[in-house]
């Protein structure tokens, strides 16, 4: 038996064999991006409408006159993959009342890099979780921007080096903690909100579809290796995305009813030079402030594993408080 | 070329957001401020937040200046109108890209309605600037800082993809020392040891609001007297000029030196104040001149100031490539030629 013969076997139990996001489009080699949105629309299968805002992603697979993409697609501007999604749900919605279209779950998904989702797109982003629109947001996070070039975004991690943020005599590259997205979309009260890595690919497609079963809003917040951006070899995507997850950088959870729960486990947290020596972006970085990152990364983790020990599912609250009775 | 040119003209606040085709820019200022002891960089987290930094960095009485291609200065409207009205300085660079919608990054004049008809909501105009080299660049961001100051108005630099991208050598101006501009009477600071001043853009007053419109109106007077400016080449004895401004003017001038060496009379008009428009010089060639021939990379949109500035004396053809398509100086050449002979200017 070869392995294609193995794979036929096993693999469509696990991961649906067919591409919706098929090949020869235009990402770079080793782009973490790219497979986790590969991954995502695995998870989602046909029956999806996706609004992609302006990013890498909208570029390398819809080149005109080409395209990637197999499944109903949009691409809207930077500021508003949310807004438009929440545009496609609601008119889905009116058109199945009134009897105009088949009356079956179609789920819009919602689909930005770091920018648009952490800085240009939060404002949408908030918008359409607030009002509880029925769908997905993925936000896939490779730290900057790097379609126009490697700027700085809210999402680029203390110390990295880019365009905007340069590391030279004066500076020591990005100023500024990265922003926890995550943690605002739990304080909207959003039903299920989770962290994955295409690293992990069976993590994040379970991911996925829990959230696709969620009825309401739902955010996953995929971290996406960019060797271009980060001047690391790209046959070193998959690793960095391992390492990121066991150094405790970037833990893989997820938060159902409010209720914490890490689906990776890490039994001994490794430590962050493992995860950025390989990156051209930390190489100015003297040890002192990598110390400085370092205990950052632990308060950070313990402050997740509190969370993760003490908070209980919201439904639980209601019927400990007896609000159901 | 700009971001050199700026902080030499004094801008010691600068607001970015990342877009195609003018990133170097940002990234240009991101290094360079830091080198200054009071100059700043912010990376906005929007291209929205970015222009309103420039407001409140105006109002603190900064040279302020933010820049942006096409789309997102889309996004800068709002923050343009209330400079506006609120009549604060800001110098703001446009990079056009190919549009509508988000397009692509080749460069295109397609903002050239957005930018001379104001773009933004009201009753107001913005200066702009069509600069059409690198030297250019430079000078007309001196110029641009200049005229924001002393007219209290936002002024625009109408740039694009080409002249984000190119390189030339180009001599600055001497820097400017900034502590020997005008002192300004209205910035907000602290009202420490004095009455507070107000500064605002909404009044619900109708008659206020009129008033403020007529004073914008007599400061635009003003400024169409005062600024309007254009280049002539080869225009004296010629039977046929080319109105080109910006990249277009630059490929145009090579299509004029193509027909004038086939013996062609053939000269190009080109406006470096797309608003005010200079009127006049236009008017002043059409004595002479009885064909224009409009090349624009869009589909014709100055075509109206040009027959708004001839007032019918003269024929207005047009020829144009929207959409980032770069037309060679052969092809406006072989446009010039023929419409050169359909026209019999040889006879005259």
């Amino acid at each position: 038996m070869n392995i294609i013969e193995n794979f036929d076997l096993y693999a469509p139990r696990l991961v649906d064999k067919k591409e919706y996001l098929c090949s020869g489009h235009r990402a770079c080699q080793g782009c973490g991006e790219v497979l986790g949105l590969r991954l995502m629309c695995k998870a989602l299968g046909p029956d999806v409408v996706i609004a992609n805002a302006t990013g890498c992603m909208e570029i390398i697979s819809s080149m005109y006159p080409s395209t990637a993409w197999e499944v109903p697609w949009i691409h809207v501007a930077f500021e508003n993959a949310a807004a438009v999604g929440s545009g496609v749900e609601a008119g889905l919605k009116a058109l199945r009342r009134k009897g105009k279209i088949a009356d079956r779950d179609v789920k819009v998904v919602g689909v930005a890099g770091d920018g648009g989702t952490m800085d240009i797109g939060l404002q949408a982003l908030s918008g359409a979780m607030e009002r509880g629109h029925d769908m997905l947001f993925v936000c896939l996070d490779n730290e900057a921007y790097m379609n126009t070039g490697i700027q700085r975004s809210s999402g680029t991690p203390m110390g990295a080096s880019t365009t905007t943020s340069p590391a030279g005599k004066v500076s020591s590259g990005q100023k500024t903690w990265k922003k926890n997205v995550p943690e605002i979309m739990v304080a909207h009260g959003v039903s299920y909100v989770a962290t994955a890595c295409p690293s992990y690919p069976l993590d994040f497609i379970n991911k996925v579809k829990k959230a696709m079963k969620v009825k309401g809003p739902s955010y996953i917040h995929c971290f996406t290796v960019c060797p271009t951006g980060w001047r690391s070899p790209s046959e070193m995507t998959i690793k960095l995305g391992r390492l990121v997850v066991e150094t405790g950088i970037f833990p893989l959870y997820e938060v159902e009813d409010g209720k914490y729960r890490m689906t990776v486990e890490v039994d001994q947290l490794r430590p962050i030079e493992d995860y950025m020596k390989p990156q051209g972006r930390y190489r100015h970085l003297t040890p002192d402030q990598i110390e400085i990152i370092q205990d950052r990364v632990y308060q950070e983790y313990n402050k997740l594993q509190d969370k993760i020990n003490g908070l209980h599912a919201w439904s639980d609250l209601q019927y400990e408080w007896g609000l159901f009775d | 070329m700009i971001g050199e040119a700026a902080i030499r003209a004094g801008c010691r606040f600068y607001a970015g957001y990342p877009i195609t085709p003018q990133n170097e820019l940002t990234e240009y200022m991101a290094r360079s401020m830091d080198n200054i002891e009071d100059g700043t960089f912010v990376q906005a987290e929007s291209e929205i937040a970015a222009i309103n930094m420039v407001i409140g960095a105006s109002m603190a009485g900064a040279r302020a200046m933010t820049s942006s291609s096409s789309p997102g200065i889309s996004l800068k409207q709002e923050g343009i109108s209330f400079l506006a009205a609120q009549e604060l300085p800001a110098v703001i660079v446009n990079t056009m890209r190919g549009g509508p919608g988000l397009g692509n990054i080749a460069p295109s004049q397609g903002d050239y309605f957005q930018a001379t008809r104001g773009g933004g909501h009201g009753d107001y105009r913005t200066i702009v600037l069509a600069p059409d080299s690198g030297q250019e660049l430079a000078d007309l961001t001196r110029t641009a800082f200049e005229y924001a100051d002393k007219y209290r108005s936002p002024v625009l630099m109408l740039a694009d993809g080409m002249m984000g991208q190119m390189m030339e050598p180009v001599v600055f101006p001497e820097p400017i020392d900034v502590s020997l501009l005008p002192h300004k009477p209205w910035t907000l600071g602290g009202a420490e040891g004095r009455p507070s001043r107000i500064i605002l853009s909404l009044l619900l007053n109708p008659a206020k609001q009129e008033e403020l419109n007529w004073k914008l109106e007599r400061k635009y007077e003003t400024i169409t007297r005062e600024i309007p400016k254009a280049e002539k080449y080869m225009t004296d004895d010629a039977h046929l000029a080319v109105i080109a401004y910006g990249t277009a003017a630059r490929i145009a001038k090579g299509a004029v030196k193509r027909v004038r060496e086939m013996g062609l009379k053939v000269g190009l008009f080109r406006p470096i104040t797309l608003w005010p428009y200079p009127k006049n010089d236009l008017r002043d060639l059409s004595r002479h001149i009885r064909d224009f021939l409009v090349f624009e990379m869009n589909t014709g949109q100055m075509v109206e100031d040009v027959k708004l500035s001839l007032e019918g004396k003269s024929n207005v053809h047009f020829y144009g490539r929207p959409g980032g398509t770069i037309s060679t100086p052969d092809e406006i050449a072989k446009m010039i030629n023929t419409l050169y002979h359909r026209q019999n200017l040889e006879e005259e």
